[in-house]
């Protein structure tokens, strides 16, 4: 079994800026895996090494994005790919899943793919869906659990709201994990360091067969904003039963409860 | 030319779903900003009933997709389908619910369709001609202004309480559409409602603990209780769904639900960053918590500073008695 994982790089925290020219600057905050994508990653990992099988992480992004890669190896895939491409600087959901299938299929017999239900930056959850169309393979989307994994066909249960869909379907498909779908590993120091030598190959869009004219465009972000300050609160002082009768009042009059 | 907006309609057991009136109520607004009727898309293997509704809640049009294929949503079912009536009929606009179902479905359907889609909006609207969606990113840190390209329909998944359902609408034209010939995938085994399920996103109150509580017993014996008396759900923060004392479900933030009731009462919660993320666009927000310079004190509408355990109790007699539950 040769499994893809999707691995988006992003900021620990969500304190971004906004720049003049309306781009996020995460500068100053620490890149890490994005939390879904670890998920995606440990299940990857205990599926082929039951099967014998092989793990190739590819990620998109800018060049720093090896530090992710390179942990990714470190838990024990085998292979990484990264798909950077100065072109790609402001690229969505779509063009970047678009651009993500053309690097699978320029791997060649991945029987699955797994990635993160959204990324917890841009949070769109399109990337797998899209990625999915554009290989032509069918879709398992919020995966809490894989119970079986074979050559052709794949059984899993999936988290909506309110209820639990157990789902097979047929292989080569896309899969993406919710939290809790396992407990990915800590790579170890010994694993960590023998990986930082391992090479790891950088393919730009020409290298997948696309150019700038194949990303769409579909959607173009024409402003971002922080969010609107909330209105300054007030402090309800007193004693116990002096405070709760305050409040209570206060949400009675106006119509909250 | 591409005209129209429609509403993908989402029910459950022959009735509409309270996002799908909602959406009618928001697709109303941009259909008549632009010009265009307002249809619906009604998909499923048993749809009487439905178009009726529909119109009742504002569709002059509804595209119907019937098929025992569509029974239980699959994505190869529910995008071929409606791939069939858009590339027929050409709308300009389709709006869905931001429901997981509906994020599986709008991002193959735009990827099918190369069509530009906003996910999970909090805002749309007509602008100088053109339509836009807001929707925020990055734990809530970033509201960003999505416009499209030229490729229709234009889609966008929408939140709860962004439309406001309109009442007694009149008839409309029903168009049947035939569902086309496609090879579904995957095979729906079961589905079973989820043992303790909580849709805490449709929840119009939400009283959320944490470690100030602390113990599991304290939340347990408070926390749901109150809730109940102001006629909600609990929730939980992420540092005592970690703890182990409530499930992952219950848990509100950037790596849990992201959540906007009416009102959010946040007990022994300090505010970290990830938590303010999933309710900081709640309407009013109530802190207690013994720290006066914890952050939650800086998005709540009222604060109380105090023991929780020790607030608790009195604001649940007191609501109790105030509103007779």
């Amino acid at each position: 079994m040769h499994a893809v994982v999707c691995v988006k790089q992003v900021p620990e925290q969500n304190s971004v800026k906004i720049t003049p020219d309306k781009k996020v600057d995460a500068s100053g905050i620490n890149p890490i895996i994005n939390l879904f994508d670890e998920y995606a990653i440990e299940e990857a990992l205990q599926w082929a090494e039951k099967s014998n099988g092989q793990v190739t992480v590819i990620s998109l992004g800018s060049d720093d994005a090896t530090d992710s890669l390179k942990k990714a190896l470190a838990m024990g895939a085998n292979e990484a790919v990264l798909i950077s491409d100065a072109a790609l600087a402001d690229v969505g959901a779509q063009g970047a899943a678009k651009v993500v299938a053309a690097a699978i299929k320029k791997l060649g017999n991945v029987d699955i793919v797994f990635c993160g239900k959204q990324s917890t930056d841009d949070e769109t959850g399109q990337f797998g869906p899209a990625l999915a169309r554009f290989l032509g393979w069918p879709q398992l989307t919020y995966v809490f659990k894989v119970h079986e994994l074979t050559a052709s066909s794949i059984v899993v249960d999936r988290a909506l709201e309110d209820t639990l869909e157990t789902v097979e379907s047929s292989l080569p498909v896309v899969v993406t994990a919710v939290k809790d779908l396992n407990e990915p590993r800590y790579p170890s120091l010994l694993k960590i360091r023998k990986v930082s030598k391992q090479p790891i190959p950088t393919w730009g869009l020409s290298d997948v067969g696309l150019s700038v004219g194949d990303l769409g465009g579909t959607i173009k972000i024409s402003d971002r904003v922080p969010p609107p300050p909330r209105p300054s609160g007030e402090m309800i002082s007193g004693d116990v039963q002096t405070q709760v009768k305050a409040l209570v009042q206060k949400l009675v009059e106006s119509q909250v409860l | 030319m591409a005209s129209g907006v429609w509403v993908l309609i989402e029910h459950k057991g022959g009735q509409l779903a309270a996002i799908s009136k909602e959406l009618l109520g928001k697709g109303k607004e941009l259909a008549d900003a632009l010009g265009q009727p307002l249809g619906a898309l009604v998909l499923g293997d048993s749809t009487g009933g439905l178009v009726e509704q529909a119109f009742a809640a504002g569709a002059a049009k509804a595209y119907v997709v019937e098929d025992a294929a569509l029974a239980n949503y699959t994505t190869d079912g529910y995008v071929a389908a409606a791939k069939a009536a858009i590339e027929a009929h050409q709308p300009e606009v389709l709006l869905t619910g931001s429901s997981l179902q509906m994020r599986d479905l709008t991002g193959a359907l735009a990827a099918e369709l190369g069509t530009g889609l906003a996910p999970d909006v909090t805002g749309i609207k007509v602008e100088g001609g053109s339509v836009q969606a807001m929707r925020p990113s990055h734990g809530a840190n970033v509201i960003n202004t999505l416009s499209f390209g030229e490729a229709r329909p234009m889609i966008a998944s929408v939140r709860r309480q962004v439309g406001q359902p309109i009442q007694g609408a009149g008839s409309g034209e029903v168009v049947k559409v035939a569902m086309p010939q496609v090879t579904i995938r995957t095979k729906v085994r079961k589905v079973e409602e989820r043992t303790g399920a909580v849709n805490l996103a449709d929840a119009m109150v939400i009283v959320s603990g944490g470690r100030g509580l602390g113990s599991p017993d304290n939340y347990t014996k408070l926390i749901p209780e109150l809730a109940r008396v102001m006629g909600g759900t609990h929730g939980a923060s992420r540092a005592i769904v970690d703890a182990g004392w409530i499930a992952y479900e219950r848990q509100v933030g950037q790596t849990g639900k992201t959540v906007a009731p009416k009102l959010y009462v946040a007990c022994g919660i300090s505010g970290a960053i990830q938590h303010l993320a999933g309710m900081r666009s709640s309407n009013t927000i109530v802190a207690i918590n013994k720290d006066a310079d914890a952050p939650i004190f800086k998005v709540a509408t009222y604060g109380i500073v105090g023991d929780v355990n020790e607030i608790l109790p009195a604001l649940t007699a007191e609501v109790q008695t105030k509103t007779g539950k």
